[in-house]
C-alpha cells in the first residue's frame, strides 16, 4: 500500500528544498561576489603599497638631490666661483653629474655639460617646468629621472634651487650616479612593510638583483622568490600569480626610477577575507532561513493543516452517521466557504436519504401489504363450520418478516395446518417465506401427505438456494371428521396441545429444515384431537423473547401461560393468542421484539366423530370422547348417564365379536338431532345385527338367568331408539336418546 | 376403581368405588372369588358405585348365584342411577337391596 503524504510533511518537504536552492544560489553569489570584492580590494591594496613604496623611493631621492642642491645653491650664494672650473669643482665635490646655472631670461649661462650652454629652458617641456623659479611662484624644484629636453635618449633627474643674485642653479644625476643615490635609499626600504597581513613589497634592480626584501635576500636574483617577471608580456599594474616563498601569492609590479618594485600578498589572505565575509553571510541567511522556515510552517499549520483537521474530524464524525455534525472552521475565507459547501452537501444528503428512507419505508410498507395479503387475515375464516375455528396472529419485527403461517382445506374434511420461520429477517426472508409458503402449498394440494410435501418442498427450495437460508415448519393434515392430525415437524417448535385446561408440548422428534440438505426424509407424525381440544402453533419468537436481563421466555413460562380453560370456539383461539402475547409483552417489558412472532391457534370442537381400534382397551377413550361431544351439545346428565352404558355395551360388543381376532377399527359418531343425541357406531365387521337377538327374560330368578344378552338389552330399554343397518359392508347402529325425559 | 374389603368371620362387606365396567369387572370379580368360599354373608356397599354396565351385573348375577346356595348376599345403600339398572334388567327382583 502507498503511504499517503501529509500536507504539512510535503509542505515542509518543498519548502526545505526551496530554502536550501536559495541558500545554494545566494551562497554561490555572494561567493562569486566577495571573491571579486576581495581580489578588487586585494589589488587595490597591492597597487597602493607599490605606489607608496614609489613615492617613498622618489620622495627620497628628491629630498636627497634638493639637499644638494641646496648646499651648492648656498655655495654659490657664498660666493663660490660659478665658472666652468668652479661648477667643475663644485660638481666633483658634491658628487653630482651636472651643474647649470640659468639667468634670469631662463638661458643656461654656465653648465657642466657643454652642449647645454645657452639653451633656452623653454624650448622643452621637461625643462620648461623649471620657469616656475624665474617668475618667483616657485623657490624649488624636483624633477623626477627622465628623459632631458635636450635630448630624449638621455636620462637625467634635475633639481633647482633659486639664486640670490637671480636665476636658479639646476643639478642632475645621470644615470650611474642617480642608481647610486636609489641603491642607498631602496636597499632594505621595504624590510618591515607588510602588504596586508602576511604581504611584502620585493623591490629588484633592472637585472633582477633583489635589493629589498623582507627574507633578506638582497643581491640574490629575484628568482629566489619564486617571482619572474618579463616586462614585454607582463604589463605593469596588473594583477599575476606567482609561488613566493611556497606559496600561492597574488602579485603586482610596477618599474619606477630603474627597479622592479612587486608586491605580494598571499592569496590565502585575500580569500580569508572572502571566506569570512562567506561565511558570515551564511550564517546570518541560515538564521533567516531558519525564522522563515518556522514562520511559515507554523502559519501552514495553523491556517491549513489544524483546519483540515477540524474539518476531518467532522467529517468522520458525519461519515460515521451523525448528519448533524456541522463543519464550522471559520479562521479564514477559504475554509469558511468550504464548511459551508460541507454543511450544505451534507444537509443535502441528509434530503436526500430522508427521501430514499420514506421511498424505503413506502416500498417496505407495500410489501408488508403483499406479504400480509399472502396470509389468511379474515378470522374467523370458516365461518360456516361448527367443527372448527382458527386463530392467527403475525408481528413481524421489521417491517416485513421471515415468519408464515397458512391453512387451507385440501379437501372438506382436510385442513392444512402450517406455522414456519424463515432463518433471517427483512426483504430476503419474506422472498424466501413466500416461495417456501407457494412450494409447500402445491405439494400438498397436489395430494401429498405432509412428510411428502415436505420432502418435495424441501428438494424445490435446495435448489439454487444460493442465500443459504432454511425454514423450520410445522405442516399438518386435520382429518376434521377423526381429529388425527398427520404432521410433519421440519426442525420447529413443538406445538402445544391444550386439553382439559392442561397444556402440553407435542414432542415428538423433529426432522432437518427446510432448504437445509437435498434427499433428506421426514416422517409423518400423528396426533389425536379431542373434540374441546386447543393446539397451538408458534414460532420460536415467543419462546426466544428476551427480557432486560436476557432471559428467553422460554417453554416453561409458555406451558404455564397456557394451562387454564379457555372455553371454546372463537372466543377460545383468540384468548390463546391473546395470553401468549400479554405473557410475552409483560415477560419482555421494554425490550424490543428481536424476532418475528407469529401464533396459529386451533380449536377442535370436532364433527363428534372418533375412529378407534375394536379393542376393550381403548374403552375409557371412546367413553371420554362421547362424554364430551355429549357435553358440546349439551345433553343433560341422566340422558348422558344412560348413553354412556350403552356405548360400553354397544363397544364391547364389537370389540369382542365384529372381528374376532383380527384387528379392525369402529368409527363412532355424535351428532344432536331434534333435541335428541344419536350416535352411530360404523365396523367392518362380520355381519351381525344384535337386536335379532332375543331379550332375556328379566322376571327369572337369579339361579335361571343367563349371562348374556344383558347389554344390548339395557341398550334397548334405556335408548328411545335403536336401529341396526348394514350399509357398503359395515355394520351401522345407531342409537337415539331424547334430551327431556 | 377402587375396592375396600372388610372381612369378619364369614361376613365379607365390599365396596367398590366408581365404574363397574367392562374394564373393571373382572377386577371386581377376582377380589370376590378370592374370599368366596369361606364368605356366608356378603354385603355389597355400593355407597360410591357410580356406574354399571352388564359387565358389572354379571359379576353380581355370578355372585348372587353362588350366595344363594351358601348363605346371604345383601346390597346396601344403592344409589339411584344403579338401581334405575337393577330395576331395568329385572335384578332388583331377586337381589336383597337394604
Amino acid at each position: 500500500m502507498q503511504t499517503k503524504k501529509t500536507i504539512s510533511g510535503t509542505f515542509l518537504k518543498w519548502l526545505f528544498l526551496i530554502v536550501a536552492v536559495a541558500f545554494a544560489v545566494s551562497m554561490v553569489f555572494s561567493w562569486t561576489l566577495q571573491t571579486r570584492l576581495s581580489k578588487k580590494s586585494a589589488y587595490n591594496l597591492l597597487r597602493l603599497n607599490i605606489a607608496d613604496v614609489r613615492q617613498d623611493v622618489i620622495d627620497a631621492s628628491d629630498a636627497n638631490l634638493l639637499a644638494l642642491t641646496r648646499d651648492i645653491a648656498g655655495e654659490i650664494d657664498g660666493g663660490a666661483a660659478t665658472d666652468e672650473a668652479g661648477l667643475a669643482a663644485l660638481m666633483e665635490r658634491h658628487d653630482v653629474s651636472e651643474i647649470n646655472l640659468i639667468n634670469a631670461e631662463g638661458i643656461i649661462t654656465v653648465t657642466t655639460h657643454a652642449d647645454f650652454l645657452n639653451y633656452d629652458m623653454r624650448s622643452g617641456k621637461q625643462s620648461a617646468e623649471f620657469l616656475g623659479l624665474l617668475d618667483g611662484t616657485e623657490q624649488w624644484h624636483v624633477q623626477s629621472y627622465q628623459p632631458t629636453s635636450y635630448d630624449a635618449t638621455l636620462l637625467r633627474k634635475y633639481a633647482g634651487v633659486c639664486l640670490t643674485k637671480g636665476g636658479f642653479v639646476e643639478v642632475a644625476y645621470d644615470a650611474e650616479r642617480f642608481q647610486r643615490d636609489i641603491d642607498h635609499q631602496i636597499v632594505g626600504v621595504t624590510r618591515n612593510r607588510h602588504v596586508g597581513e602576511n604581504g611584502c613589497i620585493i623591490i629588484a634592480d633592472v637585472n633582477w638583483n633583489i635589493v629589498s626584501d623582507r627574507n633578506r635576500n638582497e643581491g640574490k636574483n629575484l628568482d629566489v622568490t619564486g617571482i619572474w617577471i618579463d616586462r614585454p608580456t607582463m604589463p605593469e599594474n596588473t594583477v599575476f600569480t606567482a609561488e613566493v616563498y611556497g606559496e600561492t601569492c597574488s602579485c603586482m609590479y610596477t618599474f619606477s626610477e630603474g627597479y622592479y618594485i612587486v608586491a605580494v600578498l598571499p592569496e590565502n589572505e585575500i580569500l580569508l577575507q572572502r571566506d569570512t565575509s562567506v561565511r558570515l553571510t551564511a550564517a546570518l541567511e541560515v538564521l533567516v532561513f531558519l525564522s522563515l522556515f518556522a514562520v511559515i510552517f507554523l502559519l501552514v499549520r495553523k491556517l491549513v493543516v489544524n483546519n483540515i483537521r477540524s474539518v476531518n474530524n467532522s467529517l468522520s464524525k458525519i461519515t460515521d452517521g451523525d448528519l448533524d455534525e456541522q463543519v464550522n472552521v471559520r479562521s479564514n475565507t477559504e475554509f469558511a466557504s468550504l464548511s459551508d459547501d460541507i454543511n450544505e452537501t451534507v444537509s443535502t444528503l441528509k434530503q436526500y436519504i430522508a427521501a430514499a428512507a420514506a421511498r424505503i419505508d413506502r416500498e417496505l410498507a407495500f410489501a408488508k401489504n403483499i406479504q400480509q395479503s399472502a396470509l389468511p387475515s379474515v378470522f374467523p375464516p370458516y365461518p360456516d363450520r361448527k367443527d372448527l375455528n382458527l386463530f392467527a396472529t403475525m408481528d413481524t419485527a421489521k417491517e416485513v418478516g421471515g415468519d408464515f403461517y397458512d391453512f387451507y382445506f385440501l379437501e372438506d374434511n382436510k385442513l392444512a395446518l402450517l406455522v414456519a420461520d424463515v432463518s433471517g429477517k427483512g426483504i430476503p426472508a419474506a422472498m424466501f417465506m413466500m416461495t417456501g409458503k407457494t412450494v409447500l402449498r402445491d405439494y400438498a394440494e397436489r395430494g401429498d401427505a405432509p412428510a411428502v410435501a415436505a420432502f418435495n418442498a424441501n428438494n424445490k427450495l435446495c435448489e439454487g438456494n444460493d442465500a443459504e437460508m432454511f425454514i423450520t415448519a410445522w405442516m399438518g393434515y386435520l382429518e376434521t371428521d377423526t381429529g388425527l392430525v398427520r404432521f410433519v415437524n421440519a426442525g420447529h417448535n413443538p406445538p402445544v396441545l391444550i386439553r382439559d385446561g392442561r397444556a402440553e408440548f407435542i414432542t415428538q422428534k423433529a426432522d432437518l429444515t427446510l432448504a437445509a440438505m437435498d434427499g433428506v426424509p421426514y416422517r409423518e407424525q400423528t396426533l389425536q384431537l379431542m373434540p374441546g381440544d386447543l393446539l397451538f402453533l408458534y414460532t420460536d419468537g415467543v419462546t426466544e423473547a428476551a427480557n432486560a436481563s436476557e432471559e428467553l421466555f422460554g417453554n416453561n413460562r409458555l406451558r404455564e401461560a397456557l394451562s387454564k380453560r379457555f372455553g371454546s370456539g372463537e372466543a377460545a383461539v383468540r384468548a390463546v393468542c391473546g395470553t401468549v402475547k400479554e405473557a410475552v409483552g409483560a415477560f419482555a417489558g421494554d425490550t424490543p421484539q428481536a424476532d418475528d412472532i407469529t401464533m396459529l391457534c386451533l380449536y377442535y370442537a370436532g364433527n363428534n366423530t372418533l375412529a378407534v381400534a375394536a379393542k376393550t382397551d381403548e374403552l375409557p377413550t371412546v367413553t371420554g370422547f362421547v362424554n364430551r361431544a355429549l357435553e358440546g351439545l349439551g345433553c343433560p346428565e341422566t340422558a348422558a348417564a344412560q348413553l354412556d352404558i350403552a356405548v360400553e355395551e354397544i363397544f364391547a360388543n364389537i370389540a369382542n365379536y365384529a372381528y374376532g381376532s383380527e384387528p379392525g377399527d369402529v368409527t363412532i359418531r355424535v351428532r344432536s338431532e331434534d333435541s335428541a343425541a344419536v350416535i352411530e357406531f360404523r365396523d367392518r365387521g362380520v355381519a351381525f345385527n344384535p337386536l335379532e337377538k332375543p331379550d332375556p327374560d328379566v322376571s327369572l330368578p337369579a339361579e335361571k338367568r343367563e349371562i348374556g344378552g344383558l347389554g344390548i338389552f339395557m341398550v334397548k330399554k334405556s335408548m328411545d331408539d335403536v336401529t341396526y343397518q348394514r350399509d357398503n359392508d359395515e355394520n351401522v347402529l345407531t342409537i337415539r336418546k331424547n334430551f327431556t325425559k | 376403581m377402587t375396592i375396600q374389603k372388610n372381612l369378619q368371620g364369614s361376613t365379607l362387606t365390599i365396596a367398590p368405588e366408581g365404574r363397574l365396567d367392562t374394564i373393571t369387572s373382572p377386577q371386581f370379580e377376582s377380589e370376590l372369588r378370592a374370599d368366596m368360599n369361606t364368605v356366608t354373608d356378603l354385603i355389597l356397599d355400593l355407597a360410591n358405585l357410580t356406574y354399571i354396565s352388564s359387565a358389572g351385573l354379571r359379576v353380581i348375577l355370578s355372585a348372587q348365584k353362588v350366595m344363594s346356595k351358601k348363605g346371604t348376599m345383601v346390597l346396601r345403600n344403592v344409589r339411584p342411577e344403579i338401581m334405575e339398572i337393577f330395576e331395568i334388567t329385572g335384578f332388583s327382583s331377586f337381589l336383597t337391596i337394604e
